[in-house]
């Protein structure tokens, strides 16, 4: 086995030195052949670090320090420079209140601080890569490294589109190679100057990305991702401040064991709650992640579904034992449950899939937000098990609306009438994503029955669920209805696709099926340890047999172990396998058994057209849309009430910390 | 072992059951509407007879998801009989309800799709009440199993009547009765044919006559169970709501999805929340007192 620091120089550096490469290489061939080794190399890395388990890292030589603080300098003064060029004076101000707090916080307050401050101590460790560490890397190894494989192909089509000069592939293929990076450091990091230096490395890889295609609408989304990213990057510098002025050690660590009166931490705490809730879209800053799907779609799929915005959730779970059992939490849960409400309602009357897509995930992170929030062992584990879930399955989808989008050129759902006739291993591709995405037996719809289960001590938070779950079935069910409107006719034939982008697709498929039948395993192998991570306290969830029990006490009989709910994980598989898959390959169907659809007798033709005789005679076209209520639940409709509501819940969100600390004193 | 008898039992028993209620259903509609009415076992006849036509279809797809509609259908009875999670079984009957939508989307028909569509916002409609249900079961019995609804003492009825009363309303719609026969419409060949059924026929049309049976027998079962102990007393109600779902049916007119989504949110929602809020309030007053 490697040694711990090379472990996580491949984490951290290697994508650096890939990134490098495929910047300075500019063969398709042999940028291909560098992900791909990449790829290899993070995803058995990050396997290694399961092997190895928890244990933590300083870097031996302190100069790294000093390249991190220069590098944070530099990340904020391109910030300005971008503000400058782009006439954008949101992104400036909110890049001078992120510059000028760090520096005074630096060159101020720590050299003036009295000597025994214990936040002025050198932090150690600055990595901490405990389980819940552990999962996200393999997350971000596995399947944003699958992403970045999609990708090779994807640009090279994407360009040839876009009858591009000039390829610019290489600076594309970079930033995606390089956040993986960004993003494994961000989610060892203990030392939170550390922490904030990733964590602006990705909002700055965010906006390189969300830029990438130059258009006026690229370049003002991804501005506006940039300030609305610098608002939750000033929180954090504020957090800093005070936990510097209150003697905290400055580290994860620090917080979560702090010796000082934990309602006293509980302002910086909601602080960096409040930074990582607009990293995760949560409402009212969705717009960004909205305004984010003009980019690329690996991008999307990479940074805005799988990985970065999981960021955004990772620390709000990090967090939770610091606001556990406080009204703090109580109000993360309803920002989440919210979140997920309102999304879910909202992605109803959206006709573009990747809109569909990005409301999706919005509601998906408010839920696992909610979760954190509701604070209990079985809540925890459903967090965590829902960024599992969700990365695999959301990944998949936006690798789909890629690959649908390079067979249609469009995005919209409309224009995806019939497509199971025009592409069917991507149509059925799609509908296993889809399906994995609400359903059961999938884990996504596993995470989401643990969460109502456990969210009896929040019951606001519940009914919000119940809400989204409803929502959630017709908008996905919907759009799945529209790739199969087909004529009818038999054999249709299966595509040709690149091999970069079927084997990450089927490989997430095989992903798919994999965490969700082997989800007993995962729980004992990999998530059980970072729940206890998290929360110490009880082990809500027990496999038992082919299944998944839930404890808990039980209001009638007195008995102490006593089954909450169950999950039978197999025979669900089992149910799946014969109800969908087995009548998928085996139900067959005679030429001469195919008829055209009833269009009261006034059809102009056979099975082969969908032309009927109207007024005169005339030939005419069957014409079927969706439904999307634009008028009841359209963005224009909806958003005043979405957008009033989650500020007021913003506001008492503070207000609560606020109070807390009022009345420790 | 006891647990595949009661399956299997299950599996057989259920739709002569759903089959005979369905026949007294289309006898007792016609007494209602003064004409004599098919025999009791008339379902039956027409599920064979439509067992014998020929098999005609307008896409591979739709007929796959039939076969999940009817497998999907079962496995919720299966997980009310052998007293399973209610959230889960949940979450399986609406599975179950996208596959039908699905089979409905799974052609160029406008009356099919018409149809689905129509299917996915009944599903909009009942679903928030179905898992409110469960939520409701969760707060009195502090458990998610239906075991522990028949273990329980109290009859869930005492403390859920408000849910009790939402879920006659979703009943309807279940059930397909009017003002809510929206999707499939018994009464409505005018506008919409068969609406989501349109595509379908001969055995195929019987694997759906087939699974609403199961059906019947799922939803009443889930009325049973408000007055779990002892359990005839259970059937005697759920075999009375369906009889006031026939009177339902026939004296009312049929209304527009709009309605039908406003009335079910704002008075099916507004009762199971009202309810919950009660337990969470009388849970805050024992945990004062």
């Amino acid at each position: 086995m490697l040694p711990y620091n090379w472990m996580m120089a491949v984490a951290i550096l290697l994508p650096v030195v890939a990134a490098i490469l495929v910047y300075v290489i500019r063969q398709y061939h042999v940028r291909g052949v560098i992900v791909i080794l990449a790829a290899i190399a993070l995803i058995v890395n990050s396997v290694l670090f399961l092997l190895h388990g928890k244990d933590t890292f300083t870097p031996a030589n302190s100069y790294w320090d000093t390249i991190v603080t220069v590098l944070d300098y530099l990340i904020l003064l391109f910030y300005i420079y971008v503000g400058i060029s782009l006439k954008n004076w949101l992104v400036l101000i909110f890049a001078l209140t992120q510059i000028i707090p760090l520096a005074w916080l630096e060159f101020v307050m720590k050299v003036n601080g009295a000597s025994g401050n214990a936040a002025l101590a050198t932090v150690n460790p600055t990595f901490v890569v405990d389980h819940l560490a552990i999962v996200m890397t393999l997350v971000i190894s596995i399947v944003g490294s699958l992403i970045c494989v999609f990708a090779i192909r994807y640009m090279y089509d994407h360009e040839h589109h876009q009858h591009l000069e000039k390829s610019r592939q290489s600076r594309f293929l970079f930033w995606m190679v390089l956040f993986l990076g960004a993003m494994n450091g961000l989610v060892f990091a203990n030392n939170l100057i550390y922490l904030y230096f990733f964590w602006e490395l990705t909002t700055l890889i965010c906006f390189q990305l969300i830029a990438h295609d130059l258009t006026k609408e690229a370049i003002g989304n991804a501005a506006r991702a940039l300030w609305m990213n610098s608002i939750g990057g000033t929180a954090l510098i504020i957090a800093m401040i005070i936990l510097f002025a209150k003697d905290v050690p400055m580290s994860l660590n620090g917080i979560l064991s702090g010796g000082v009166a934990s309602a006293v931490l509980l302002l910086p705490v909601a602080l960096m709650c409040f930074t990582a809730m607009i990293k995760a879209a949560q409402l009212p800053f969705q717009s960004w992640l909205l305004g984010a799907m003009v980019a690329p779609t690996p991008v999307s799929a990479l940074l805005h579904s799988s990985t970065m915005v999981k960021a955004g959730v990772y620390l709000v779970l990090r967090l939770a034992p610091a606001f556990a059992g406080t009204r703090l939490s109580v109000m993360i849960a309803l920002v989440g449950a919210f979140t997920f409400m309102a999304a879910s309602g909202l992605a109803i009357s959206q006709t573009t899939g990747k809109r569909v897509l990005a409301y999706s995930t919005i509601a998906n992170l408010g839920l696992i937000i909610a979760c954190a929030g509701i604070n209990t062992p079985l809540a925890i584990t459903a967090a965590i098990l829902l960024i599992i879930f969700h990365a695999v399955s959301k990944g998949l989808m936006f690798l789909c609306a890629g690959t649908i989008e390079h067979v249609i050129w469009s995005r919209e759902i409309e224009d995806m009438e019939g497509l199971a006739a025009k592409a069917p291993m991507i149509t059925t591709i799609t509908a296993i994503g889809m399906l994995s995405m609400f359903l059961p037996p999938f884990g996504m719809l596993l995470g989401k029955w643990m969460a109502l289960e456990s969210a009896s001590v929040i019951p606001l938070a519940a009914w919000l669920f119940v809400i989204a779950s409803a929502a959630g079935i017709v908008f996905w069910a919907k759009w799945l209805g529209r790739l199969l409107q087909v004529l009818p006719k038999l054999g249709s034939k299966i595509e040709s696709l690149s091999l970069s982008y079927t084997v990450p697709l089927w490989l997430l498929v095989l992903g798919i099926f994999g965490v969700g039948i082997g989800v007993a395993a995962v729980y004992t192998g990999l998530v059980q340890n970072a729940v206890a991570d998290v929360i110490s306290s009880g082990q809500a969830l027990a496999v038992q047999g082919w299944g998944l029990t839930v404890n808990g006490v039980s209001a009638v009989s007195s008995t102490a172990n006593f089954a909450v709910g169950n999950y039978p994980v197999w025979p669900l598989f089992i149910v799946f396998a014969i109800a969908v898959l087995i009548p998928f390959i085996f139900v067959a169907i005679k030429p001469g058994e195919l008829r055209p659809v009833y269009m009261c007798g006034e059809q102009a033709g056979g099975t082969d057209t969908d032309e009927w005789y109207s007024t005169a005679d005339v030939k005419t076209k069957v014409q079927l849309g969706g439904y999307y209520f634009q008028g009841v639940l359209g963005e224009a409709a909806l958003n005043p009430w979405t957008y009033t509501l989650s500020i007021v819940l913003m506001v008492i969100m503070f207000a609560v910390a606020l109070l807390a600390i009022g009345g420790a004193l | 072992m006891n647990a595949w008898i009661i399956a299997i039992v299950t599996v057989i028993v259920a739709p002569f059951i759903g089959g005979f209620l369905a026949g007294i259903d289309r006898r007792i509609t016609a007494r209602l509407q003064g004409r004599f009415g098919p025999p009791i076992l008339q379902p039956f006849y027409d599920f064979f007879k439509l067992l014998g036509k020929s098999k005609i279809a307008a896409s591979r797809l739709q007929l796959m998801w039939i076969y999940a509609y009817l497998v999907l259908m079962i496995t919720a009875l299966l997980f009310l009989v052998l007293r399973l999670d209610i959230l889960l079984m949940m979450f399986i009957l609406g599975f179950a309800g996208v596959c039908f939508a699905l089979g409905g989307f799974s052609s160029r028909s406008p009356y099919s799709h018409l149809g689905a569509n129509r299917e996915l916002m009944q599903m909009l409609a009942y679903e928030p009440v179905l898992l409110f249900l469960a939520l409701g079961v969760y707060a009195q019995n502090g458990s998610f199993l239906i075991s522990q609804i028949y273990a329980s003492p109290t009859p869930l009825i005492s403390r859920l009547w408000p849910i009790f009363i939402a879920l006659l309303v979703i009943l309807t719609i279940k059930l397909r009765k009017s003002p809510f026969d929206l999707s499939t419409s018994h009464h409505a060949h005018q506008e919409l044919v068969k609406g989501i059924m349109t595509e379908y026929s001969g055995p195929y049309y019987a694997l759906i006559e087939l699974t609403e049976w199961y059906e019947i027998v799922l939803v009443l079962g889930i009325v049973s169970l408000f007055v779990a102990n002892p359990l005839w007393v259970g059937i005697i109600i759920a075999l009375a709501a369906y009889a006031l779902e026939l009177f339902i049916d026939n004296i009312t007119a049929r209304m527009t999805v709009g309605w039908m989504v406003r009335f079910v949110w704002s008075v099916g929602v507004t009762l199971c929340i009202l309810n919950l809020i009660w337990f969470w309030v009388f849970a805050a007053f024992k945990g004062v007192s």
